[in-house]
């Protein structure tokens, strides 16, 4: 089960079990969660205590985990409990079990990392400032890790299915975290309804997946698994083999795959807060800032992404399919951030801006950037919940003011704050050298390359739109930094800042740096430059560092490749414009800088000064629009409210007001004397009597006609 | 099959014969001082009896009693008795199964929920002479048995709900669900006499053969049929059959509610699939009963959750929620395709929910009992804050609550995915679709009592009352069952698999 | 079709001598108007309430279900009576035996627990006392 690489085996077995146990990095959490539960008013700090002990463990066995592969070990596949198993040859086997490979392990990482750095911080954030029940606030933590955890260990789709569920919980739990006031309880209900509504088309879409291919399974590594769904599929489409394959309302092998992608596309959209179910995330700022920073910002929100990249090789034979996510992904990014360009609270900047940044995953996805999307999800939960945990520390310094015009001239006061917020802030505009302009060029220069190629048209569109995003992205979040930081302070609070904790700054400085960094993962820009292996991300996924079990695999980087540029796939090809492929990514990377600082300097010009004006006030009516988020939630509202509402209402109405309105008619003009208890009484038995004969002839009556009875 | 060679034929029925037995035992320890009653005495005997019948039931399922041997037919096996009026195979015995584990909850739950109660051996009885019939429902083989059987479930069910003499409510309820029941007996008579008519006999085998030989008064059996159909749905609730279930439930005493909506909907539900599935399977084209189920299926559920939003009273939204899973359940039969292999896993998925459904749904209603008990009162704010009172049976309550709606914390999450895995494998998305959207309605109502038993502030002090043994012993054991469902259910689909094909092959 | 003729005729005299008896008497008999004769009769039992919807003491309905289910036990035993003789013939003792002693067991229980539960002790309500017509 061990690495036989000397590295491996020496670091793994006395200290942490690896890859052979890595599960256990889920269980911690969970033991927490229990522990939390039953005797939370009694642990050290309220339950953070043997929080940060759990997520740091099981950081430490998903970094064992990180070396073994790469030490060559795995992958690992397990079937860990066989739930369901029918009489042999009906229905489906339901399995739960692991499976790890780079990506899950990648994955697992972060969640460890970034959830550990938020069990820190919420010592200063939460602890320090006196809130109350924070046994229940660590003990939805834990369970979050832990559905995290498990979801990216799950090795199916109908297991995946469940902790994307679980997470949603915990999502609803923390949002509503501080339930007394009316705004939090309104957007966790929120968050809740409007990521189910994309969930319902992912339920349907396992249960078309159990039905298409009789197994869920991501991989077949696994003894006993004989094929992954994934598989099967490739199968019928490479070979023709359509055996173990069927197909429901009289659709093709290709429209029927079609149709279940964009199904469990439906649980991504809403899960990553893509057009047209982002509403609920902005709202979803109602929760405390570390969890705005670990589940709104770094992991939940990726959990969409990730589910489309844990399957991608399904996707890759689509290209309808693609281009959808593609277009969506764009659309998201451009169109989010024309809304973060007006916001005057720090967190809904930074709530905008994921949903911005999400769509740039969900268009390398759409672009056959594979990698380039695992990469941009790996920056941005960096810097992504750098900037939230940074916003936390400026939040707390102001009194929980989250206005930005209040604020103003943090920089001097909260140095730590400033510089780290400023390196999550360079990541994110996308300025180099900082992480985010490796991973966002790496996005762009796929779709591009893709579009080149004469793939889908739609990927220029979707194209344009990114790179349009990359204008409005650098101009917002510089307009953020300048607005919070720069300047004079505008109010006294702003003035004399509350001092933030070290258990705060600890976490900020170790994201900040990675901010700074994290680009060497993949340089992309350089890839014309650079020795081929140089790519380590790249040469991660692809299973360079692992035996050949996994190389030979569906599972690969590679495979995804080979199947989008096949032409039982998406057919998408690569093309350069004539460049060269070194040259054009060096290019790309080029425009997309020029393109960030532009704007950057535009948003100096504007708001640099000692005391910057409201600028966006001229905008006029596209500011209201904007304001109001392009009126998006009165339309969900409306739906809910006059569509499904006078359903309940009518059905209501239906079994109670008749029988009531009858009986009280009867009972204004009943002749016989006695109590009105007795009235209604013998006045429902009839009603009911009498519905019922109706409703049985009824029934008569249309099988009569049908029938041909009569 | 040793023990059928060594036992005589007659002994399949020991399930049966133990509840009627017991239920004269009741009679007879009441009759020593009828005026006073020993509650525990009582209770233990009931325990006891239903104990031994689950024993019998459970015995004989897992030694193949009733069911085919190595050498046999899937179909073949089935024990017959007086002349093929009863016959015991796999299905009846794992719907007694689910009846008889019912009773021993409720039973064990009435201990002290009846603690003033003035006739608590003739509850008991009468709970045992309805659990006999229900037995007996699982068994009947012929329209005479099935009618009797179900009129041994009814009679003593309208005496049970309307057993609070002194609560309007209790008498209400009683009244209406004996007034409606009344006149689905009267449907349900008149259905048989008119397949009767049509087909000459009354013997299950020998209608199937009639219908399958071609009768000449195609029009009567299909209203006989329908007819039939009309009484059955009146036992399980469908609507618009089910007009007396949220008075009856609301009225009625929490365990009897339980006991009704748990135990009593099963046996309609294995009469529903022994006389469509098997003896009408192939008469689809007289009256096309899938469709007459569909309908049933889609308006049932879509009315029952829909309505169970609006309400506030506790036990009427679990009344509603029971309607609501009676439509469910009739997935089982409106996506019935006629074919062999996918009749099976439908079936069979329909009988794997009634036997989950027959424990969470009970422990729902159990913990009804339990705020009854404690005089907590009956709406949903009445319960804001119990879990701080009661945290385990307030646990237990989410179990149950979550489970019905379908979240994997228990059974209910496996029952309700196969039956979405039936609608597709019968062809029916749209009934799929009708499940997914009702099941996430439910959500909403069922999360409501959540959330005022865990979030809600209570609204004054409740005074921590006294801990019901028996009351919480069954909701533990319901609970706890509820759970291990998840890993058993396996276990229960295979058997589930093994009843359906012996109706279905 | 003859047949039908005949039965017909016999229905139109069974409809007409009483209905002619009852008449005849109307024309003959005195007229002693009493309330007494005007009260619901039902086997000596003493109506209570108003005369729209009769009613009777709880207990007389008591009585009357222990009837009906004696009067069904009498109905299953003669006919068991008359093939008794040829069962023990054909079955045996026993089996022609055992389900009656069974059947009728049952009964004896149900029996024994009304009776100590007091169904045939006759207990006069007050209502039903003062509405008592002498």
């Amino acid at each position: 089960m061990l690495g036989t690489h000397p590295l491996a085996s020496s670091i793994s077995i006395p200290i942490v079990p690896g890859i052979g146990g890595a599960e256990v990095t889920a269980l911690f959490p969970l033991v927490t969660f229990v522990l939390i539960l039953a005797f939370g008013r009694y642990l050290p700090f309220k339950g953070a205590f043997p929080g940060i002990v759990a997520t740091g463990l099981g950081f430490l066995v998903a970094l064992a985990t990180v070396v073994e592969i790469a030490g060559g070990a795995g992958p690992r596949h397990e079937t860990l409990h066989t739930l369901v198993a029918g009489v042999s040859g009906e229905g489906v086997t339901l399995t739960f079990g692991v499976l790890i490979d780079p990506l899950s392990a990648l994955m697992l990482t972060i969640v460890g990392l970034i959830s550990l750095l938020v069990h820190l911080f919420s010592l200063g954030y939460m602890n320090a400032e006196g809130e109350i029940d924070l046994p229940r606030y660590y003990a939805a933590l834990s369970l979050f890790t832990f559905s995290m955890m498990a979801f990216v260990l799950s090795d199916n789709l109908l297991m995946s299915f469940v902790f994307f569920e679980l997470v949603g919980l915990c999502s609803y739990l923390l949002i509503g975290f501080w339930y007394r006031e009316p705004g939090p309880a309104s957007a966790a209900k929120k968050a809740f309804l409007v990521t189910r509504f994309g969930d319902y088309f992912f339920l349907i879409g396992v249960v078309a997946v159990l039905g298409t291919f009789g197994t869920a399974q991501f991989a077949s590594y696994a003894p006993g698994v004989e094929a992954s769904f994934v598989e099967i599929a490739t199968d019928a489409l490479e070979h023709g083999e359509t055996g173990e394959m069927r197909t429901f309302l009289g659709l093709g092998e290709r429209a029927w795959i079609t149709a279940i992608g964009l199904l469990v596309l439906g649980g991504a959209v809403g899960k990553s807060a893509q057009f047209p179910l982002h509403t609920w995330l902005p709202d979803a700022m109602e929760g405390p800032t570390p969890v705005s920073a670990l589940i709104h910002a770094a992991t939940m929100v990726a959990a969409g992404v990730f589910l489309i990249a844990r399957m991608y090789g399904f996707y890759a034979l689509s290209p309808t399919a693609l281009a959808v996510i593609a277009l969506v992904g764009g659309f998201t990014a451009f169109f989010a951030a024309t809304m973060a360009l007006v916001k005057q609270e720090l967190k809904q900047v930074l709530a905008y801006s994921t949903i911005s940044q999400y769509g740039y995953m969900m268009l390398a996805l759409g672009g056959g950037g594979y990698v380039a999307a695992v990469f941009h999800l790996t920056t941005h939960a960096i810097f992504k919940a750098l900037l939230f945990l940074g916003a936390g520390a400026v939040i707390i310094a102001m009194h929980h003011e989250e206005n930005m015009w209040e604020m103003g001239g943090l920089k001097d006061e909260m140095r730590t704050t400033y510089l780290t917020f400023l390196a999550g802030s360079l990541a994110l505009a996308g300025i180099f050298p900082f992480a985010g302009f490796w991973s966002k060029d790496e996005v762009l220069f796929e779709t591009l390359v893709h579009a080149l190629g004469g793939g889908a048209p739609v990927l220029f569109v979707a194209y344009a739109l990114g790179l349009l995003a990359v204008i409005l992205t650098a101009f917002y979040t510089f307009r953020m930094v300048l607005l919070t930081f720069h300047g004079d302070p505008r109010t006294d609070t702003a003035e004399d800042p509350h001092s933030i904790t070290l258990s705060m700054k600890v976490p900020l400085v170790v994201l900040g740096v990675l901010s700074v960094v994290a680009g060497v993962l993949n340089m992309g820009v350089f890839k014309g430059f650079l020795p081929e292996n140089a790519l380590f991300l790249e040469r991660w996924l692809d299973g360079a560092t692992m035996g050949e079990q996994f190389r030979e695999s569906s599972l690969t980087a590679e495979h995804y490749h080979h199947v989008l540029t096949h032409d039982f796939g998406a057919g998408y090809s690569s093309g350069y414009a004539g460049l060269g492929e070194g040259n054009l990514a060096l290019v790309g990377g080029v425009v997309a800088l020029v393109l960030a600082l532009i704007p950057a300097a535009v948003a100096w010009r504007l708001y640099g000064g000692a005391e910057p004006d409201p600028h966006m006030m001229n905008l006029g009516r596209i500011r209201t629009v904007l304001m109001n988020n392009y009126y998006q939630d009165e339309y969900q509202v409306w739906l809910a409210r006059g569509f499904t509402l006078p359903i309940a209402t009518l059905a209501n109405k239906f079994d109670q007001g008749i029988i009531d309105g009858l009986v009280d008619g009867s009972g204004g003009v009943s002749l016989f004397a006695g109590g009105r208890f007795r009235q209604i009484q013998t006045g429902v038995a009839t009603t009911y009597a009498a519905l019922l004969v109706l409703g049985l002839l009824i029934l008569i009556a249309v099988f009569a006609v049908t029938g041909g009875w009569i | 099959m040793t023990e059928v060679t060594t036992l005589p034929d007659w002994t399949a029925i020991a399930p049966a014969l133990a509840l009627l037995g017991t239920a004269f035992v009741l009679l007879l320890a009441d009759m020593i001082d009828p005026d006073d009653s020993n509650g525990t005495a009582l209770t233990g005997i009931s325990v006891t009896g239903g104990l031994v019948a689950l024993g019998f039931a459970l015995w004989y399922l897992l030694a193949g009693t009733g069911q085919p041997g190595a050498s046999q037919e899937p179909t073949e096996g089935a024990i017959e008795l007086f002349g093929d009026a009863l016959v015991v195979d796999g299905m009846s015995l794992f719907f007694s199964v689910i009846i008889t584990s019912v009773v021993v909850l409720v039973a064990l739950a009435s201990h002290e929920y009846l603690r003033e109660h003035p006739y608590q051996a003739e509850y008991y009885s009468l709970v045992l002479l309805a659990s006999t019939g229900m037995v007996m429902v699982t068994a009947a083989n012929s329209f005479v048995t099935a009618f009797i059987s179900i009129e041994l479930v009814s009679l003593p069910s309208y005496a049970l709900v309307a057993s609070l003499k002194t609560n309007e409510g209790s008498v209400e309820g009683g009244l209406k669900y004996f007034l409606i029941g009344a006149l689905s007996s009267a449907i349900f008579a008149y259905g048989i006499a008119l397949v009767y008519v049509a087909t000459g006999s009354l013997q299950f085998g020998a209608v199937e053969i009639a219908i399958a030989d071609g009768v000449g008064f195609d029009s009567l059996l299909g209203l006989g049929m329908l007819m039939i159909l009309g009484g059955i749905a009146f036992k399980i609730a469908a609507v618009p059959f089910h007009f007396w279930a949220p008075d009856a439930y609301e009225g009625a005493p929490a365990p009897i509610s339980a006991f009704i909506s748990s135990a009593s909907k099963a046996a309609g539900f294995v009469l529903g699939f022994r006389v469509f599935v098997d003896v009408f399977g192939t008469a689809t084209g007289v009256f096309d009963w899938v469709d007459a189920f569909l309908i049933l299926s889609i308006v049932t559920m879509t009315i029952a959750n829909f309505t169970a939003l609006k309400q506030d009273n506790v036990k009427r939204i679990l009344a509603y929620s029971s309607v609501a899973h009676a439509g469910y359940i009739l997935i089982a039969l409106a996506a019935f395709t006629g074919s062999v292999e996918g009749e099976i896993s439908i079936l069979g998925a329909g009988m794997a929910h009634l036997f989950v459904y027959g424990f969470m749904n009970t422990g729902a209603f159990l913990f009804i009992a339990l705020a009854e008990y404690w005089d907590v009162g009956r709406t949903v704010e009445d319960y804001h804050g119990l879990g701080n009172r009661a945290p385990f049976a307030c646990a237990a309550m989410t179990v149950f609550l979550f489970s019905l709606a379908g979240l994997p914390i228990g059974g209910g999450f496996f029952s309700k995915f196969y039956l979405l895995f039936a609608t597709v494998t019968g062809g029916q998305e749209l009934l799929g679709a009708a499940l997914i959207i009702n099941s996430v309605v439910s959500l909403f109502y069922y999360t409501r009592i959540v959330r005022a038993i865990w979030i809600e502030e209570p609204g004054e002090d409740l005074e921590p009352g006294e801990y019901p043994t028996g009351l919480y012993a069954a909701i533990a054991v319901a609970a706890l069952a509820t759970i291990l469902l998840i890993p058993a259910f396996g276990f229960v689909i295979e058997y589930a698999e093994i009843a359906a094909r012996m109706i279905g092959g | 079709m003859s047949d039908w003729i005949a039965i017909g005729a016999l229905a139109v005299v069974a409809v007409v001598i009483p209905l002619s008896m009852m008449f005849i008497s109307w024309l003959i008999r005195p007229s002693v108007p009493e309330q007494g004769k005007r009260a619901t009769y039902e086997s000596g039992e003493v109506p209570t309430g108003s005369s729209r919807q009769v009613k009777f003491n709880i207990q007389y309905y008591m009585v009357a279900l222990l009837f009906v289910i004696f009067d069904i036990e009498t109905a299953f035993i003669v006919p068991w009576t008359v093939i008794f003789d040829g069962a023990v013939e054909e079955v045996g003792f026993a089996q022609a035996f055992a389900p009656m002693a069974v059947f009728i067991g049952l009964l004896v229980v149900g029996l024994a627990w009304a009776w100590r539960n007091g169904a045939v002790e006759w207990v006069r309500s007050a209502r039903a006392e003062r509405q008592r017509v002498e």
